[in-house]
């Protein structure tokens, strides 16, 4: 498939004795949002490391547009075009809003002065520019969610992984991240978004994997995944 | 909710802006801080504490590079102050090369160690600091374990006419500038911003495109150019030095204080956390010839307790205005 961007194959992480990621396969398309959910502990989040390198895998494959990017670092996989936030947020502490912003940039070779208004409008887009000069720790919870969010749109990755965008956020700067998110979808972004709220996830997703102990139980629309009874069994217990 | 940072609105492009008030205030204390000290030998002034001042200056704003911006805490630093002063050394007493050129050999030694032990930049927090204090020990006894006509054995090294005390002098002056400058331009360059997203978070500057491994190294690098440079302009200025002095947990330890006095992951930070300290330890140890170890020790306490992120971080954080004025 010419239009498929990310490629997992059989993806397997062990820690130790218990298995979090079992032989997964899943597949993200151009423009397309990917919904992976499962209660917790199923191995979304380790799965999130897997694919962008934070972790590396004990088996199996990921491919970026067809290229083979398991064993690639971090980084190098963040250049050739995928990016993260995380479940807990992770900015900066201890920098500025504008120079967060700019992290994702200091690679390229724009000037400083245009790396500067590229944040600067990172952070209008989020409306966050009003802190601009605040440094991360300074922010509420949501407000992390959403720096991350922009400092991800920074980067101008092609895929956008995303761990629980929605927890903890209050609907106000909900609403925020989910206009950005349709936003980069009509710009024909692809994205992997993990949560284990489904309502958020009912909406925006194209397409539905289900994980349970490490394990894909069920895949599809969300109307067939919703009805899908054992989908309902891992989520309310055996 | 956060107290919004407020920034004048109508500032940008005027010659008034933040970024260029700060250069200008950062300057004008290193050309201040260079002619208080060039003219000293001129006033007759006591020359040990102005280098000692000099010396703590620059040995905690090399040590700010990897640790107040790149978060990695090494507690071996001495090492690299050890190395440049044995390299220097050698390089004039067996080598027989002019003092001048030593320094630089004196420094090429620290660096060199440096690359050697950068994979252990691979570990985090305290692993990294214990590692690094066992390199520095490991470094002071292989130095010991030399032969006598390298090293000088347990007598160390006494470069003796070789040495100008005054032209030590004012080589440390040169290498305080070289410092300082460098610190300013880390302070504003991108290198200094990749290296503060990996001291707040590694995982996610790699996330986010930071090539962890090179940008650390750099930083890790500057700090040993810059700390064995003192060691062998040191050894210069002094004359003399052996295993014990060289390698002295204290370098390492004093430095370590010094940095976090004034404030790591600034460049002004350690430039007013050495220069306060070495002042109030000396007017200390003139009122209080017994005492003075156990009052600078006391102080040292209290200002952590106070202000744990020094004296100048504390106060950013106290006025958030100041972030940008401060280099
Ligand atoms: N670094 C780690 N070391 C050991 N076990 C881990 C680690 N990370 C995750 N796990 C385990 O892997 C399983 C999946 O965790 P995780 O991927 O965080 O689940 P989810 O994100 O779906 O809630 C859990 O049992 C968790 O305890
Ligand atoms: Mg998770």
């Amino acid at each position: 498939m010419s239009d498929t961007v990310l490629e997992v194959q059989a993806l397997t992480k062990r820690f130790g004795g218990l298995v979090a990621v079992d032989g997964v396969s899943l597949e993200v398309r151009k423009g397309q949002i990917v919904g992976l959910i499962g209660i917790n502990g199923a191995g979304k989040t380790t799965l999130m490391n897997c694919v962008n390198g934070i972790y590396r895998s004990d088996d199996g494959q990921v491919r970026l547009n067809n290229a083979d990017i398991t064993r690639k670092t971090p980084h190098e996989i963040a250049l050739a075009g995928v990016g993260r936030t995380f479940q807990v947020p992770r900015t900066f502490r201890r920098m500025d809003l504008i120079d967060n912003l700019m992290v994702p940039l200091l690679h390229t070779d724009a000037s400083d002065a245009d790396l500067t208004a590229r944040a600067e409008d990172g952070l209008r887009q989020v409306g966050l520019y009003e802190l601009r000069h605040n440094h991360g720790e300074e922010l509420s919870g949501g407000q992390q969610k959403l720096l991350e969010l922009a400092r991800v749109i920074m980067l101008d990755p092609e895929l956008i992984l995303l761990d629980e965008p929605f927890a903890g956020v209050n609907p106000s700067l909900c609403r925020i991240m989910l206009q950005q998110i349709e936003k980069l979808r009509d710009a024909s972004k692809s994205f992997l978004l993990v949560s284990h709220d489904l309502t958020s996830i009912y909406r925006l997703s194209d397409h539905l994997y289900v994980l349970n102990q490490g394990e894909i139980i069920a895949e599809g629309l969300v109307e067939d995944v919703q009805n899908d009874p054992v989908v309902i069994e891992a989520y309310l217990g055996n | 909710m956060a107290n919004v940072v407020t920034s004048s609105a109508s500032s940008a492009g005027h010659w008034l802006r933040p970024d260029i008030v700060r250069q200008l205030i950062w300057y004008l204390l290193i050309v201040v801080l260079v002619f208080w000290c060039i003219t000293a030998p001129s006033r007759d002034a006591n020359l040990s504490l102005y280098f000692s001042f000099m010396m703590w200056i620059t040995l905690a704003s090399s040590l700010n590079f990897i640790a107040g911006f790149a978060g990695y805490m090494p507690f071996g630093f001495v090492a690299f102050y050890g190395l440049g002063a044995y390299g220097t050394g050698i390089a004039v007493k067996v080598l027989g090369l002019p003092i001048w050129l030593g320094v630089p050999c004196g420094a090429a030694l620290g660096v060199a160690f440096a690359l050697l032990v950068a994979p252990s930049l691979r570990l985090a927090g305290i692993y990294f600091a214990i590692v690094s204090l066992s390199l520095a020990i490991i470094c002071q006894r292989v130095v010991a374990l030399l032969p006598e006509w390298l090293t000088g054995g347990s007598l160390g090294i006494n470069l003796g006419v070789v040495a100008d005390r005054e032209h030590g002098y004012y080589a440390m002056v040169l290498v305080l500038v070289g410092v300082l400058v460098t610190a300013s331009w880390l302070a504003r360059s991108r290198l200094g911003k990749a290296l503060k997203a990996i001291r707040d978070d590694v995982e996610a500057a790699d996330a986010m495109g930071i090539d962890v491994a090179r940008s650390r190294l750099k930083a890790w690098l500057l700090a040993a150019l810059f700390a064995s440079l003192v060691g062998g302009v040191d050894a210069w200025f002094t004359g003399a030095f052996d295993t014990q002095t060289a390698f002295d947990v204290l370098v390492t330890a004093k430095t370590v204080i010094y940095a976090m006095a004034g404030g790591l992951g600034t460049a002004l930070g350690p430039v007013v956390g050495a220069g306060v300290l070495v002042w109030v330890d000396d007017q200390i140890w003139r009122a209080f010839p017994v005492l003075n170890n156990f009052l600078l020790g006391l102080l040292i306490v209290v200002l952590i307790l106070f202000a744990p992120r020094g004296i100048v971080g504390s106060l950013m954080q106290r006025f958030p205005r100041l972030r940008r004025y401060v280099m």
